[in-house]
């Protein structure tokens, strides 16, 4: 748990926050830019078999959360130890921001982070494009825990879990529609 | 003023309701992609990956 239970009074949460967000943040970049530099392999394809790839790539990600399509992904399947959260006040946050941010230290339970690698290295769009990709995942991870913190409601995660079907199929579903309209653009 | 109070939770809690930052990051994600917005549509697809993995934190 990011927050202390007595989230509601303390003060310093936000620091928590702001360090676990700059965490975050590096990890999603750096992510991004590992991603990036993979995706020079697929500068041979064609464009047009690349943009094939893509929109292949995000039907294949919209079935599979809808349940339609059974296939299970790789992923680190552990947990990033609380150990790394606890131990120091400020760079722990960090430490467990960066670890999430990667993407690659636990688990990863839906569909929509395969699509945005997969059509990043099918894309291989400039390094801009790709490093905001990354820092963007590392704010999507970010604003689960700030939407925490400005609810002031110890029910949230509940909440959260009993939408996350909806959640993710909303999610997944909309990258899937960003990425044929680019692809067919 | 507990009435001001209560509704100052019901809107609070209905703006940070967890499916508001999806469909909020999900328009502009398409309409990024539909301007042809290349930095701005690449980050939105990102937040979406991020945001999905929205677990207990």
């Amino acid at each position: 748990m990011l927050f202390s239970p007595g989230w509601r009074a303390a003060s310093g949460q936000g620091s928590i926050l702001a360090f676990f967000t700059a965490g975050l943040l590096l990890g999603g970049a750096l992510s991004g830019l590992a991603v990036w530099l993979l995706s020079g392999l697929s500068e041979p394809i064609p464009q047009g078999g690349r943009a094939a790839a893509v929109a292949a790539v995000a039907a294949t990600g919209v079935l599979r959360e809808f349940g339609v399509l059974r296939l299970s992904l790789p992923q680190n399947a552990r947990q990033i130890p609380l150990e790394v959260l606890q131990r120091r006040p400020r760079l722990g946050p960090m430490q467990f921001g960066f670890e999430l941010g990667t993407g690659v230290r636990t688990y990863v339970t839906s569909s929509a982070p395969y699509m945005a690698a997969l059509a990043l290295l099918l894309s291989h769009p400039a390094l801009a494009a790709a490093t905001a990709a990354g820092l963007g995942f590392g704010l999507g991870r970010a604003l689960t825990a700030a939407t925490v913190l400005w609810s002031r409601d110890p029910e949230w995660n509940a909440r959260a879990a009993a939408r996350m079907p909806l959640l993710t199929r909303l999610a997944v579903t909309a990258l899937a529609a960003a990425l044929l309209t680019a692809a067919v653009g | 003023m507990p009435v001001t109070s209560a509704t100052a939770g019901a809107v609070r809690r209905a703006i940070t309701d967890p499916l508001v930052p999806v469909v909020l990051v999900a328009m502009a994600a398409v309409a990024a992609a539909a301007r042809d917005s290349m930095v701005l549509g690449w980050a939105t697809v990102g937040a979406l990956a991020g945001y999905s993995l929205s677990g207990s934190v």
